[in-house]
């Protein structure tokens, strides 16, 4: 009988719509029974033109499309763009305003974080944790609706400052969840990792070599994971978190339980900053008067300039040039996500389908910001 | 004296014969009846139980507490189009979701229900070979499960069939070995036919799970992996594959894959109870066995549902050497240590 090699692998077609495929990731599978032989993600189902957009729109405009890029942990990336943009306007934030920014955007790195978590649960199968995390993400959600009005693309940061102080009411809410918030999260943490079944799921599968993942540029909590302890945060300190004491955790397991334990123990070390800013809070002005509002949209800048920070997914950089108008002339985003997601052919080669779901499940894609 | 001689007392005026055959196909009629309605049941309860330990709510809406729920959604599946694949094999696929439900009706059948007050004794079939009859309808149900995936013409459902089929094969094995050693064990006391799930609760003076916990141990994994949910859902996998051989399937045929699916958990959970708990004996009463035997019952469903939710996805192969490696040889360990104690005796 004749053989042939084309009919002797199937080919699946995963996503753009289909349930673990967080968002709109879409997967092609070449399959030999039920392993992985070759795994192509095609992206670009939610492109939306980000970039160029933010051309088109005054400096103070342009953060609210970075706000939907990463729209679950969009704190950090206008953090992110800020960096940039005010580097480039010369204008310097009060100090204030510096603190209340590393407040937000940890409290925003815990509310990702556990949305990963739940995500990452469900595509194990584990139904119930998701519902767990969500609950405390809520609390912080709702505290985010208190401070900016809105809950999740908050659009709260502008040049030169905030879009409203910071009271003692919110202060003392603030306390109140990070008081009550370890005590969940361990429950959480022990929900996945008192689980046998979780364990062989996630233990020494999608081992990702440290020279690998700096070869394809991967950052965040994979490539510390993989035991490099790279984090902007520490190494090229923004805002002020030189003046925050705290770890960067990394493992040398390098696999997808590391990740996750990873992402936890970070989870840990943002509740330790905040707790650190909410006490050193300095008081001031809110905003650069400079950058208020009748004068923020004839703000100019001239050249070029690159900030790197670090978002809940890794070293997301946004690189801006000005060409002494109103508008920025171009605006380039260095996705981490995106630059995560390109390991993922490389992690999923002859691994069953199940455990390439829990690898690109460890990964953390959010397709706002992989896309743009 | 039991239901059926009741009702066929009832209806005495049309000859003897007649009147115990209608009385039969009455009864049986009523344990279908309330087989559906268990598994209605079984629906509600466990989207409510779902809901506590997530800390939601639940359905609340239709009817007192959401009880009506269940109807709502039903007619909601019945009233629906059904969509179906081309280029399926038109007969199998619709075949194949009443393959599984009516097996897992009919199972209900063959349980021995034991007495309720002054109605008597429920238990419908008086079959010297109930529990043989009982584990060829479960064994049909695969052959459904593998039919909806092979022909409905969708990767995924191929898929989901395949990691079924390895599942069963790997399950089924030593499912009927502890069997044997139940069939074992009663086949010592005297008086009773040990192929029938009756004589099997008669022989329980001890409940057959204190003599025998390995058996019960591999009996409680093997009707989970039957029912498949999850940690043993790898057909379904609803994050990998969908919803596995399920996929392609919508309206009332869906339907029938889901009340099977919570059907058979309860099933599971009554022949489980029946064969290890002791079924319908139980102390202080006497004519209330059918109480005891839901109270049995509904304990293991609640621990199976707590298994399912907070429990991932087991990797298929890892099940397939789970079943090969670890189940059969401690079944095989039941089963010497069951003839030990039937040497010995003790029973």
């Amino acid at each position: 009988m004749e053989y042939d090699e084309k009919s002797r692998y199937i080919e699946l077609n995963m996503g753009p719509q289909h349930p673990s495929t967080h968002g709109v990731l879409r997967l092609r599978l070449t399959l030999d029974g039920e392993t992985v032989k070759k795994v192509e993600p095609i992206i670009g189902y939610l492109h939306r033109n980000a970039e160029k957009i933010c051309e088109l729109d005054f400096y103070c405009d342009a953060l609210i499309y970075f706000d939907r890029m990463d729209y679950v942990g969009a704190m950090n990336m206008e953090v992110g763009y800020l960096e940039a943009a005010e580097k480039l306007l010369n204008i310097e934030p009060p100090e204030r305003v510096k603190w209340i920014r590393v407040i937000m955007a940890e409290l925003n790195r815990i509310a990702s974080h556990l949305v990963w978590a739940g995500a990452f649960g469900l595509d194990l199968g584990m139904l119930t944790p998701f519902f767990y995390v969500f609950e405390e993400r809520e609390k912080i959600l709702n505290l985010f609706t208190e401070i900016c009005g809105s809950r999740q693309e908050t659009n709260y940061m502008s040049i030169g400052g905030v879009y409203q102080d910071f009271n003692d009411k919110i202060i003392f809410r603030i306390r109140e969840f990070l008081d009550e918030f370890p005590k969940k999260l361990e429950e959480v943490y022990n929900l996945f990792i008192k689980n046998d079944i979780f364990i062989s799921r996630t233990k020494d599968i999608g081992i990702l070599e440290p020279e690998i993942a700096l070869s394809y540029g991967v950052t965040g909590p994979m490539l510390r994971a993989s035991g490099i302890p790279y984090d902007v945060r520490k190494d090229e300190p923004y805002l002020v978190y030189d003046r925050v004491n705290f770890t960067v955790p990394i493992s040398k397991k390098k696999d997808v339980l590391a990740r996750f334990i990873v992402r936890f123990e970070e989870m840990r070390q943002s509740v330790k900053i905040v707790k650190q800013a909410l006490d050193k809070l300095p008081d001031g002005p809110f905003f650069n008067p400079k950058a208020k509002k009748s004068l923020m949209i004839r703000l100019r800048g001239e050249g070029d300039v690159y900030a790197r920070t670090e978002s809940t997914k890794g070293e997301f950089g946004v690189y801006m040039v000005g060409d002494g108008s109103v508008k920025p002339y171009r605006v380039h985003v260095r996705s981490p996500a995106f630059k995560n997601l390109s390991v993922l052919p490389y992690l999923s080669k002859d691994v069953l389908i199940a455990d390439m779901v829990a690898i690109s499940g460890s990964i953390d894609l959010v397709f706002g910001e992989v896309d743009r | 004296m039991n239901l059926l001689t009741r009702i066929a007392l009832i209806l005495g005026f049309l000859g003897h014969y007649p009147a115990y055959i209608l009385a039969y196909i009455i009864e049986t009629l009523i344990v279908l009846i309330f087989a559906v309605v268990v598994v209605a049941g079984m629906v509600y309860f466990f989207r409510k139980y779902m809901a506590r330990v997530q800390m939601r709510i639940g359905p609340n809406r239709v009817g007192k507490y959401g009880v009506l729920q269940v109807m709502a959604d039903g007619l909601k599946l019945i009233q629906k189009e059904s969509i179906m694949p081309q280029g399926r094999d038109d007969l199998p696929y619709k075949v194949a979701p009443l393959i599984i439900f009516i097996a897992l009706i009919m199972g209900f059948v063959f349980i021995p229900y034991g007495p309720l007050a002054w109605l008597g004794t429920l238990t419908v079939t008086h079959s010297d070979v109930s529990l043989v009859i009982m584990f060829a309808l479960i064994a049909i149900m695969p052959i459904g499960e593998l039919l909806s995936g092979i022909v409905s013409n969708n990767k995924y459902a191929v898929l989901g069939s395949l990691r079924g089929v390895a599942k069963d094969i790997s399950f089924e094995v030593p499912m009927m070995l502890s069997v044997l050693a139940i069939v074992m064990m009663a086949s010592a006391t005297k008086g009773i036919s040990p192929l029938d799930l009756n004589g099997i609760v008669q022989a329980q003076n001890i409940p057959f799970a204190i003599l025998e916990p390995l058996g019960f141990f591999v009996f409680l994994i093997s009707m989970a992996a039957r029912a498949s949910y999850s940690p043993f859902d790898m057909g379904e996998s609803d994050s990998e594959l969908v919803t596995g051989n399920t996929t392609e399937y919508s309206g009332l045929r869906f339907g029938m894959f889901y009340l099977g699916l919570f059907g058979t958990i309860f099933l599971g959970s009554m022949i489980l109870s029946t064969m290890y708990l002791g079924g319908y004996n139980g102390p202080f009463v006497d004519d209330l066995g059918f109480i005891w035997l839901l109270i049995k019952t509904m304990v293991i469903v609640v621990i199976s549902l707590t298994i399912w939710l907070s429990m991932p996805r087991v990797r298929i192969d890892k099940f397939v050497t789970f079943g090969w490696k670890y189940l059969l040889p401690i079944s095989f360990i039941n089963l010497i240590l069951t003839g030990f104690l039937v040497l010995g005796g003790i029973s």
